[in-house]
């Protein structure tokens, strides 16, 4: 029968978790509460073997249910968090670093703070693989933290600077945090991932101490490594970087290549397109173009005025220099089969010119020089600006008739 | 297109060595997963942290304790999909096996022996012609000559019908005559091989019982939803399948209301197989919806004017199973199509189809489906493709070259042992590269910007793994909702996510649970026994489709969802959105708001309590008594339909043995004391045939059969719940006397003038008709109860009427009677009134609108559209 008693209090564990899930899914969080108390019952004879047993599944809902209810206080968490902290010692880590992140969000950083300090001098025999992690993550949000204090004390002391007042402790104290930030977040940006905060931060506290070498380093290893996920940002950060300390044209462009390689929907295609048009090199220009035509590939530019209005100024560029048609050509040749209903239908020719004046002249400047005069979009747009007397229109017509399409 | 500032940490890791969990019940909640700075462009001012889940969210509130049907259920019955009792074996071994935590066992005889029953002629054809003169059925003696020649089966067949009796006894022995005779014809007598037949049953079995496990057939979903281009307009088009197999297509313009309505005007098309699928998208400002079956795909042009019929444009016929269909988004008449032998194709309307990928072995690890999916991206020439194990991108340009993995079943997602991709969708009326990818355990946003890394990760905690899903963008500054749809549990998840160009992907507010239908179930009237069973087989079915709508109303939103079942229901459910500010003083002033809403088991707020929103809810009860009066109607045309085949009593006994005196003999009282013996010990009697001819019959079944004098009649009615039918019956009973007394009078007058000439025999027929098509006019027809037409079935109720012999209708036999050509249709005219009556059901409103689309082979090139 004692195997009978097991089974039957499995089933009502089961029934009771269903209603708990039940209430919750409808937001009633005051039921799925008191459905919770029921269940805790569970704990006494927790004989399962999955990988989530009630103790956890009771720190979920419970935690859960405190986010949500109207009445739950942050003191009530704090103290239902500590309980459950000491509900399961595999746990341990993952609740104190979700204890931080409740915190933080709810603007308490210092309590985050010694939360996780307080885990960081955590120990408990050997550390799975999980728990590495999870140790390294709540050490690198805590050198985020000190990151963030640095940067407070740097303003007031930059501040006070100004006032020609010097303020040994105060400085010694900021130094102190950059070193604490520095490991920690050193640490972390070595493994793989996507750390981009952490990364900006370390990036930010180099320079500060102007150990620009090593930050250059960080970053193209942010960015290059295999092992790392393609991140866009991380590409943008290093532009940025170079940006900042004045670099040469060539190595941004080299770096905006391997971007545009990468991502070609890339909103700073549109300062890589202007820079490379500005290039003196043949191969430069074309290969703006190339980035332009790639990017208006993409549904998301398909109604970027920006975009147009320097795709149609190359274009423009180039039939009114009479060189290099042939890479218009080109470009075309792989798109014709589908750009004129992507870009240049008649029902789009319609909407643009309601919604936005500018982007259609541009778009119609572009499908009169790609299509000739004769497609609907030119036609449309052409046809709607004359009625209206804008001259830009009037322009634009005569010299899409003037210049023959490509 | 932005991509945000700063992403949330993670950590990514390369590999296959997966974690084991396995669904976890609660792993969805608490955790706020990572945090980010919230502002990053002001250093100065206070710190302030976003987390990866959690934040408030917008708040939908469902407007009525359940779903609402939205259309009069079909009429035409539906054909009761397969279940595992069908093929599962069950009795006494079974139960053993049960015991045993055995694995389930496939009634493989069952099957082998329903071919046998089911195609004689192909079973045992030629040999059955051939023997069929020495095998002799009949219950009289042999003559001698004849034995030579002759064996008598009778015995066998008592044989064989005992046993079957007696199946499932666990002391059952073998009779040995059938063994002989098994054993003596089993390699001859049938048409098939036999071993071949049980390979091809048993693997077919194996088919049906994977399907049973899991059956992605209905991925996407049937039922789309297309909102005309302005925004303002209530109105819509809803596109459903329907009929019995589910094999014809429906357009039905849809008014939002309080409750929405659907218009009378309808477009049904028919097609050649049952709909899998129905998907749709906006292109150039026109509607194209593509109808996938198993092996035929369709594409129509809705334009966007409403009430502008539907044109089909093209059909695809297909080899094997087509598992995806998606339309473009970006290019009109651009879809994807995905085959169960792993191709993958864009087909173009202008410029047909265009194979980009054929590879029956999945991407990333091998895994046994064939299940394949394909959908559009940003670039409208880079397409998905996914298999169970991940998704790819590939340029239809050079689809061997370019493509890259878009997102894998691995540690880069953080998946768990097991995990597989079920349904993948473009996001891309949300942000223009996103794509949502569900498994059974979680649901990922990707980012084609940045693959392999999912954007967002949420265990969704649901049932069963959830095949639809359907996205409402949500507009500068709103969350996106995602509704998530199990097909056989029928659950539906409320998802809110936002970010994904200015700031980081973010899921906010709590998952939210919306009705299923098959929740109705609880909140309506007390229902008979019987009826409450076909009613909750009925609502309970899978579901087979998911649709949203926004409908804004000045300043006021609602979402409504629509749900298809399999029987082609659909019903529909709105959640009303409540503005923040109003909602925080809504629980200012009534705390916990959502808790007090809560029902009682056994209340049912939707018909009893009083309403918060009078207007609504009455609709919705009117709704429902409308649905429920047309479904009952359904339930008296089909009586038992669903119950399994019992054995009468007769096939026990052959005539002979019923036939002998009845009086008790020794023979009956030993058999008695055997019984109360074996009843005593609990065990079986085991040597019975010795006196089995000796037994005396039971008392005949009481059937309720006609016959029975009229307060039985009404009582039985009334016990079988269609009292109010009977009493329908009742009277037009005595409108049928008299038109059966009018047609034996025009017949006797017809026999009289019959000879007379043959003009007349022309006039009398004729105005015998009008007369009768009279008098059914006046027959009380119950009004139309709701403006939707809906087809309705003419002929599938089994009809008790005599019907003419189609025998001696044929042309053929009235030929040989001597019957001239142009006279045998005014007779079979006139034979089939006499015979049906005059109560003909009225035509189908549905042949009007009705067209056959599939066989529009004139409209492309058979050869060139075959998929391999």
């Amino acid at each position: 029968s004692s195997h009978e008693h097991r089974l039957n209090f499995k089933k009502s564990k089961e029934v009771c978790l269903n209603y708990v899930q039940d209430a919750m899914l409808q937001k009633q969080w005051k039921r799925a509460a008191e459905f919770l108390t029921f269940y805790i019952e569970s704990l006494e004879k927790d004989f399962s073997r999955e990988c989530i047993g009630p103790s956890e599944m009771i720190w979920r809902i419970g935690t859960e249910i405190l986010y949500r209810h109207s009445h739950s206080s942050m003191k009530e968490f704090s103290s239902f968090i500590e309980q459950m902290k000491t509900l399961g010692v595999k746990r341990y880590l993952k609740v104190c670093l979700e204890h931080a992140f409740h915190l933080l969000c709810n603007g308490l950083i210092d309590e985050a703070y010694q939360n996780l300090s307080l885990a960081e001098s955590w120990q408990f025999g050997e550390q799975t693989a999980i728990q590495d992690k999870e140790m390294k993550l709540i050490q690198a949000y805590r050198g985020l933290l000190d990151y963030y204090s640095w940067s407070k004390q740097k303003n007031i002391l930059l501040e006070h600077g100004l006032d020609g007042f010097e303020d040994l402790p105060a400085e010694q104290e900021m130094h102190h945090c950059f070193r604490k930030a520095a490991v920690n977040l050193k640490e972390i940006i070595k493994i793989p991932g996507v750390w981009d905060l952490f990364v900006k931060c370390y990036v930010d506290l180099l320079e500060f101490y102007g150990d620009r070498n090593e930050a250059h380093q960080v970053l193209s290893e942010y960015a290059y490594n295999s092992k790392f996920p393609a991140n866009p940002n991380a590409h943008v950060y290093l532009y940025q970087f170079l940006k900042r300390h004045g670099e040469s044209k060539k190595s941004l462009i080299s770096v905006l290549k391997i971007l545009h390689d990468i991502v070609p929907s890339h909103e700073l295609m549109i300062d890589f397109n202007t820079m490379l048009q500005k290039s003196k090199k043949r191969k430069k220009r074309r290969l703006g173009l190339e980035v332009i035509f790639a990017a208006l590939d993409y549904a998301g530019w398909k109604e970027n005025v920006k975009a147009w209005n320097c795709m149609a100024r190359q274009v423009k560029q180039i039939v009114i220099s009479k060189k290099h048609l042939d890479w218009i050509k080109q470009e075309w040749n792989s798109r014709k089969d589908w750009w004129p209903a992507f870009h240049f239908s008649r029902y789009l020719a319609k909407r643009n010119w309601q919604g936005n004046e500018s982007l259609s002249y541009e778009k119609a400047l572009v499908a009169g020089i790609l299509l000739g005069k004769d497609s609907k979009y030119f036609k449309y747009v052409s046809h709607q600006g004359c009625k209206a007397q804008v001259k830009r229109f009037r322009i634009l017509k005569k010299f899409v008739n003037k210049h023959n399409p490509v | 297109m932005e991509f945000p500032a700063a992403l949330f940490p993670s950590y990514f890791g390369a590999g296959s060595h997966l974690e084991e969990r396995g669904p976890a019940p609660a792993a969805g909640w608490g955790e706020h997963g990572q945090v980010l700075e919230a502002s990053p462009g002001r250093r100065q001012a206070e710190m302030a942290f976003m987390p990866r889940r959690g934040g408030m969210g917008e708040s939908w509130k469902p407007a009525d304790a359940a779903a609402v049907p939205l259309l009069p259920p079909s009429a035409s019955s539906w054909i009761p999909s397969l279940v595992p009792q069908d093929i599962l074996y069950h009795g006494v071994l079974h139960r053993k096996l049960q015991a045993g935590k055995s694995r389930v066992t496939l009634d493989f005889t069952k099957q082998l022996g329903h071919f046998f029953v089911d195609h004689p002629e192909d079973a045992f054809g030629s040999l059955g012609q051939l023997l069929h003169q020495n095998f002799y059925l009949g219950d009289s003696k042999l003559r001698r000559q004849a034995r030579d020649s002759t064996i008598r089966m009778t015995a066998l067949v008592e044989e064989i019908n005992r046993l079957k009796a007696r199946r499932g006894c666990p002391r059952q022995r073998l009779v040995p005559r059938l063994r002989w005779f098994s054993h003596l014809c089993r390699d001859w007598l049938f048409e098939v091989p036999l071993g071949l037949l049980a390979d091809c049953v048993h693997k077919e079995l194996l088919v049906q019982w994977a399907g049973l496990l899991f059956d992605d057939s209905p991925t996407g979903g049937a039922l789309a939803w297309l909102s005309p281009e302005d925004v303002g307009a209530q109105m819509g088009c809803l596109v459903y399948p329907g009929g019995q197999a589910m094999n014809h297509l429906y357009f039905q313009d849809v008014v939002l209301e309080e409750l929405p309505r659907a218009r009378p005007s309808l477009t049904q098309f028919e097609l050649n197989g049952r709909i899998r699928q129905v998907a749709a998208a906006q292109a150039d400002g026109e509607d194209f919806v593509g109808v996938r079956s198993d092996y035929h795909c369709g594409v129509w042009r809705v334009p966007s004017r409403m009430s502008a019929a539907p044109t089909p444009l093209q059909v695809i016929h297909t080899n094997v199973p087509a598992s995806c269909l998606t339309v473009s988004p970006h290019l009109p008449g651009e879809l994807a199509i995905c085959t169960q032998s792993g191709a993958v194709y864009l087909w173009s309307i202008e410029t047909g189809l265009q194979r980009l990928r054929h590879d029956p072995q999945t991407m990333f690890f091998r895994d046994h489906s064939p299940w394949r999916w394909s959908d559009f991206t940003a670039h409208p020439r880079v397409l998905s493709c996914a298999d169970r194990t991940g998704m790819q991108c590939l340029d239809a340009r050079a689809p061997e070259r370019c493509h890259f993995d878009l997102f894998k079943v691995g540690e880069e997602a953080g998946c768990q042992q097991g995990e597989r991709v079920v349904l993948p969708m473009y996001l891309g009326r949300a942000h223009p590269s996103q794509h949502l990818i569900t498994t059974q355990f979680s649901v990922y946003v990707v980012d084609e910007r940045l693959p392999m890394v999912p954007m967002l990760k949420w265990p969704h905690m649901m049932k069963a793994p959830p095949l639809l899903a359907h996205l409402t963008p949500g507009g500068a500054g709103r969350s996106h909702k995602v509704v998530l749809g199990a097909s056989l549990t029928q659950e539906l998840l409320l998802l809110q996510y936002q970010g994904g160009s200015q700031s980081a992907c973010q899921l906010v507010g709590p998952p939210q649970k919306l009705h299923s239908i098959a929740g109705c179930l609880q909140h309506l009237p007390t229902q008979l026994p019987h009826h409450h069973h076909l009613l909750q087989q009925r609502l309970c079915a899978p579901a087979a489709g998911l649709a949203t709508a926004l409908q804004k109303n000045g300043s006021h939103e609602s979402l409504l969802v629509f749900q298809l079942s399999e029987t082609g229901d659909v019903f529909c459910q709105r959640l009303i959105h409540e503005a923040v500010l109003t909602h925080e003083a809504a629980q200012s002033h009534a705390p916990t708001s959502g808790d007090e809403a809560v029902a009682a088991p056994g209340s049912s707020p939707l018909f009893e309590t009083p309403a918060h929103s009078p207007l609504g809810l009455g609709n919705a009860v009117l709704r429902y008594h409308r649905w429920l009066k047309e479904l009952s109607k359904g339930w008296g045309e089909h009586p038992r339909h669903n119950w399994p085949p019992t054995f009468s009593q007769k096939r026990l006994f052959t005539r002979k043995e019923l036939e002998t005196p009845m009086g008790p003999s020794t023979l009956h009282q030993q058999a008695r004391q055997w019984l109360r013996h074996a009843m005593w010990e609990g065990g079986c009697i085991q040597c019975w045939d010795t006196s089995a001819s000796k037994f005396c019959p039971l008392p005949p079944t009481m059937e309720p059969t006609a016959g029975l004098d009229s307060l039985s009649a009404r009582l039985t009615a009334s016990w079988t719940g269609d009292w109010c039918q009977w009493w329908e019956e009742r009277s037009s009973f005595n409108m049928a006397q008299r038109q059966r007394a009018l047609r034996e009078r025009r017949r006797r007058q017809k026999r009289v003038r019959g000879r007379c000439s043959l003009s007349a025999s022309f006039t009398s027929s004729l105005t015998y008709q009008s007369e009768l098509s009279e008098l059914s006019d006046t027959a009380p027809l119950p009004p139309p109860l709701s403006p939707t037409v809906l087809p309705r079935e003419a002929g599938s109720s089994p009809q008790p009427s005599p019907v003419p012999d189609e025998a001696l209708l044929s042309s053929q036999s009235l030929r040989c009677r001597g019957i001239p050509k142009e006279r045998r249709k005014t007779l079979r005219d006139y034979l089939s009134v006499c015979a049906d009556g005059p109560l003909e059901p009225q035509e189908p409103l549905e042949s009007q609108a009705s067209q056959a689309c599939i066989p529009l082979a004139q409209s492309l090139s058979l050869s060139q559209a075959l998929l391999s």
